[in-house]
């Protein structure tokens, strides 16, 4: 698959103190929605700005389908629509004036841009601020604004920083429909330190700690990195059966349970086990001690676990990923 | 190729220029600094016309409601003007907003210096034009004077090419400094002492008190004339009177400020006088003008936003 993002050894160190992207090798495919994941600072915003020419590397290059990104790559930024954190949008102006002043900066012809303004208006839900200036807007609105102004001009690449930072819940469910959606047409990059956005919309990740990139993959591939699988088991019965089932199941092979408070059990699975298999002999056993089963909560934390485990892996290993 | 499908192809790459030219022209217009800036010179402007009415000439009446803008106290609103687009926190609403899609800096830079000249050409004129249209036409209890419509049209050009250098220096400072009140602070301790600093390199006749002294002799300067040992002489004795005028003015701006003084006296006196060009004012301004843009060009490109 042609990558819409490739990096060389990109670098940038700020006035020779601070590392902010250091060495990073990245390639994100074409028409995949892609989550760049790391804790505050881990130089997700500077790798986007750098993608943009907003910043120069210091050192190493990177291209965006092809095109090698600087301060004056016009022809990259018209390839990209970017949703700043909290974009801070000029307060005078009412949306279809900042909209417009946008797609001129686009050079979109007239017919093109008055029409694509009003649909994006529509999509976002702000038909019915248009009277409003844009300093009367909550932060929601804000960012449903800097959507629509990232999409102005219909571009192939969507870098969005942190979109659902700051959002009411509804309003976050519509940023990660939306997210999905245009991840059927576009290339999306969604930088975030939320784990359960990354879950839900991501297909590729890449994790991003103090600067490095210590994880690139799918989705799938970073869940695998687990060491087990945990599940947890919540019941409904005697607390003293439960206790009993608990010792009973621990001479399971391959199996390690645990009691937890709910009353609950928490089994977690050795890799050299079928997940399967051992699930089904635990739930027989639940079955015959006459507990009733309550919920199977199976690694809801998944994604939140790889991540900090790869954070700890980098933490410990040092230069090494 | 036809010139149709040449205008066809211009008028996109020309398209973000002209959309930062007007949002920043409609953003400028909008603000308080402008609106004040436009009632008080239009106030001072009506304040000197009517101090001066019945005491001076076409030529130094002229060239008093000139003095304004070339030496006090609109200096700080042009400089002022200047230095913000692309310094302190603008340059964060720049970065997201704007210079994240597809413009390149040099366009977006060009099109901010662009408003803001177009804005300060725009605020003198308004103010200006209908005032030296009353001075000229009105019936004075004064002696004639020979003002001619090249010398207006010269000696306002000036003038406005040193609002414009003022701008692209506020401009420069604000691009390299990037915070807007130092580069302010910065520019007008460099401004202030400016004539001295002229005077080190004998260039006197640049300096903003040596050109408002000298304005309304050039205001009665034809195209195809020359200036004759008569006019330079006319203009020797207009001195005091110029300078009594500049004096007058700052005591009804400020109350008690004494007039500056030209820091080389003798030079008004001297034959050197006579050598006011309007090519060599328009060269000493606008070369450094020209340069002042593009050295924040450069800066500006190259820089981390």
């Amino acid at each position: 698959m042609e990558s819409a993002i490739h990096t060389e050894h990109l670098t940038k160190i700020y006035r020779q103190r601070l590392i902010a992207v250091n060495d990073m090798n990245l390639d994100v495919p074409q028409g995949s929605v892609f989550g760049l994941l790391g804790p505050n600072g881990a130089g997700k915003t500077t790798t986007l700005r750098l993608l943009l020419g907003l910043q120069r590397p210091t050192a190493g290059r990177a291209e965006v389908f092809g095109k090698v990104c600087g301060p004056n790559a016009v022809r990259v930024r018209s390839q990209i629509g970017y949703l700043p954190t909290n974009p801070r949008l000029p307060g005078h102006l009412r949306p279809i004036e900042y909209l417009d002043l946008l797609g001129k900066l686009c050079r979109l012809p007239s017919q093109v841009r008055k029409p694509r303004i009003s649909a994006l208006l529509r999509t976002v839900g702000l038909l019915g601020a248009t009277e409003q200036r844009i300093e009367t807007f909550s932060t929601g609105m804000c960012t449903r604004l800097g959507i629509a102004a990232s999409l102005v001009a219909d571009p192939p690449l969507l870098l969005w920083d942190e979109p659902t930072a700051g959002l009411d819940p509804s309003a976050r469910r519509f940023t990660l429909d939306l997210i999905r959606e245009l991840g059927k047409t576009k290339t999306v990059v969604v930088a975030t330190h939320i784990l359960s956005d990354i879950d839900q919309i991501c297909d590729h990740i890449g994790v991003m700690h103090e600067g490095r990139m210590i994880f690139t993959g799918s989705t799938q591939d970073m869940k695998k990195r687990l060491r087990c699988e945990d599940f947890k088991l919540e019941l409904d019965g005697d607390a003293e059966e439960i206790g009993r089932l608990a010792h009973d199941l621990a001479r399971l092979e391959g199996v390690d349970v645990r009691l937890d408070a709910g009353p609950a059990l928490l089994v977690r699975m050795t890799k050299d086990h079928s997940c399967a298999g051992v699930l089904a002999e635990v739930l027989k056993s639940v079955d015959n001690a006459n507990l009733s089963l309550k919920a199977i909560h199976s690694g809801p934390n998944a994604t939140e676990d790889a991540y900090l485990q790869l954070l700890q892996e980098h933490e410990a290993h040092g230069f090494h990923c | 190729m036809d010139s149709t499908a040449e205008v066809v192809k211009l008028g996109p790459r020309i398209m973000p220029y002209l959309a930062v030219l007007q949002h920043d022209l409609m953003t400028l217009r909008a603000s308080r600094l402008v609106r004040l800036w436009l009632a008080a010179t239009v106030v001072l402007t009506l304040m000197l016309m009517a101090a001066n009415w019945t005491r001076f000439q076409d030529g130094p009446l002229i060239a008093s409601l000139l003095f304004p803008y070339l030496v006090f106290p609109w200096f700080f609103i042009v400089v002022a003007l200047g230095v913000s687009p692309v310094s302190g926190s603008r340059a964060d609403v720049v970065a997201d907003g704007i210079l994240s899609r597809p413009v390149s800096r040099s366009a977006y830079l060009l099109a901010t210096w662009s408003a803001r000249v177009v804005l300060i050409w725009g605020v003198y004129l308004i103010v200006m034009v209908p005032a030296v249209i009353v001075v000229t036409l009105a019936k004075r209890p004064v002696p004639g004077d020979t003002v001619t419509i090249y010398g207006i049209v010269s000696a306002m050009g000036v003038v406005g090419l040193v609002l414009t250098f003022l701008t692209s220096l506020a401009f420069l400072a604000g691009t390299l400094l990037r915070g807007p009140l130092l580069a302010l602070v910065v520019l007008v301790f460099l401004w202030y002492p400016v004539g001295l600093i002229l005077s080190v390199f004998s260039l006197e006749q640049f300096s903003p008190i040596s050109l408002s002294r000298a304005i309304s002799t050039q205001l009665r300067q034809t195209l195809s004339t020359p200036r004759t040992r008569a006019d330079s002489n006319a203009r020797a004795e207009e001195t005091p009177v110029l300078t009594e005028g500049v004096e007058y003015f700052l005591k009804v701006f400020s109350g008690a400020l004494s007039a500056p003084k030209a820091t080389k006296p003798d030079f008004f006196e001297s034959e050197e006088f006579r050598d006011f060009s309007l090519l060599r004012i328009v060269l000493g301004y606008g070369v450094p003008t020209v340069m002042a843009v593009v050295l924040a060009m450069l800066c500006f490109c190259w820089r981390d936003l």
